[in-house]
């Protein structure tokens, strides 16, 4: 499915503003990106794994509670990343 | 009701004849009281459509002056304009723009002390600043006085817009409650941006705040609108209101207004032993041997660089350790002293001797040292 990265994560993705990746589950989403760009999970997921405070996680438009949310592959995933340039 | 002369009725006629705004809704933008934080990007655009739309008062905040590196992206100013203030400036060219208005120019720092203050004589808050700290306090400050903060930010290649503590929606710390670690997140005088982010996202802003005033369609609130000029999409996520918002929820923690530091130069990172730009030539030219490690990005390498370092960016330091020899007097250096810091925190970390960190980067150098060096 499609994932929009956000701009402060693009060094993962060699610059890359959209990706696709499957998962079906927003953990193993996460996990396939790691496996694919080393490294952007831990940007995104704490030792806890909880959510960094200064990231979102999106799923059709609506923020996740967790990430065991399950995932059918027909979803649109957007990363939000707090960002303070203006 | 603010009525409109004959200059203003001809000024206006391509409002007046929008059904949506109208005579009425003219007099409304002139009686109207803008406030914008921050003369910069964001501020540039903002600020000349909110004049040229006839908003009556435009309040500008900034301390700062022009730099030419800002000119790539803040339009308001011009090339003479470099060295002079920007509050100073930016109404001038808003007044010149249209005679009509009145500007306020307040050419402080906003901070916990002065905020609710200034706020009071506005209605509506336009969040164009560049930092954090900054950032939170305008929140803040506009959920405590009750004002919609119209907010924008950019990075980059990418954009970011909503209408934040407008009526019962959410607040910017409803969906970041706290400032994020200082350099977990770049700012544009690192990463650098693309200056018509600056523009399209200030010319959002703009949209938001006049509609707010005349009434018409639906704001932002309540949403974050991205926006990515590389795959050019517009899209938008649903912000709910925050129960547990620090500020706003149901018990908040937040009472009054307090400065935020989420400054580079935070007290989180433990300072290394550091060396003067004054200091450092002197020990070069004494013949003693150093080793100089430069750990910015490759595109600050190739503005401008201090002859004879080991160049490995900060971000793959870590890999790239044992390509160091850990026995030399080392110096690590990058803009300003923040990134350099953490290298050198970093090398002592995994058994390094000595390893210092060049006081303010390579700009102090390029000032005390050796001007011939390009800045950014
Ligand atoms: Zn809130």
């Amino acid at each position: 499915m499609l994932v929009h990265i956000p701009s402060p994560l693009r060094s993962y993705t060699k610059n890359q503003s959209e990706i696709q990746v499957d998962g079906d589950s927003v953990q193993g989403l996460l996990a396939n990106m790691d496996k694919s760009y080393p490294g952007i999970r831990f940007r995104m997921i704490d030792e806890q794994d909880g959510i960094r405070e200064h990231i979102k996680l999106y799923v059709d438009r609506k923020q996740i509670e967790t990430l065991n949310m399950k995932l059918n592959g027909t979803e649109t995933i957007h990363i939000i990343c707090a960002l303070s340039g203006g | 009701m603010a009525s409109l002369n004959k200059s203003e009725l001809q000024r206006y006629s391509r409002h007046l004849l929008l059904p949506e705004v109208g005579i009425e809704g003219q007099e409304r933008l002139k009686k109207a009281r803008i406030l914008v934080i921050g003369a910069g990007g964001l501020g540039s655009p903002t600020i000349l459509y909110l004049a040229a739309a006839g908003v009556g008062t435009i309040g500008i905040v900034d301390f700062d002056q022009v730099d030419l590196s800002n000119l790539q992206r803040q339009i308001i100013y011009t090339n003479d304009d470099v060295s002079s203030s920007k509050v100073e400036r930016a109404a001038a060219r808003a007044t010149s723009l249209n005679p009509e208005i009145q500007l306020q120019r307040h050419d402080v720092r906003l901070s916990s002390e002065n905020a609710l203050e200034i706020f009071s004589g506005y209605d509506i808050i336009v969040d164009g600043t560049d930092n954090f700290s900054t950032r939170y306090l305008v929140n803040d400050a506009c959920v405590f006085s009750k004002k919609p903060n119209v907010y924008g930010a950019i990075y980059r290649f990418e954009g970011q817009a909503s209408v934040f503590a407008h009526k019962d929606g959410p607040c910017y710390r409803c969906l970041f409650p706290d400032p994020p670690p200082p350099d977990a997140v770049p700012n544009c005088a690192e990463g650098g941006v693309l200056g018509v982010m600056a523009g399209i996202i200030g010319c959002i802003q703009a949209t938001e705040a006049l509609k707010i005033i005349l009434g018409i369609g639906n704001s932002l609130s309540g949403k974050l609108l991205i926006y990515d000029s590389l795959a050019m999409n517009f899209d938008s996520v649903a912000i709910p209101k925050n129960p547990n918002c620090p500020i706003c929820g149901t018990n908040p923690s937040i009472q009054k207004l307090e400065d935020i530091t989420v400054t580079c130069e935070s007290q989180q990172a433990p300072t290394t032993v550091s060396i003067s730009a004054t200091e450092l030539e002197r020990e070069l030219k004494s013949g003693h041997k150093l080793l100089l490690l430069d750990v910015r990005t490759p595109q600050e390498v190739a503005i401008s660089r201090i002859a004879d370092s080991t160049h490995i960016e900060l971000a793959e330091l870590p890999n790239r350790l044992s390509e160091l020899n850990s026995d030399a007097d080392i110096v690590a250096y990058c803009k300003s002293g923040v990134r350099s810091n953490k290298a050198v925190q970093l090398l002592l970390e995994h058994g390094f001797k000595k390893a210092r960190n060049l006081e303010g980067g390579i700009t102090s150098w390029a000032k005390e040292i050796d001007p011939s060096l390009n800045v950014y």
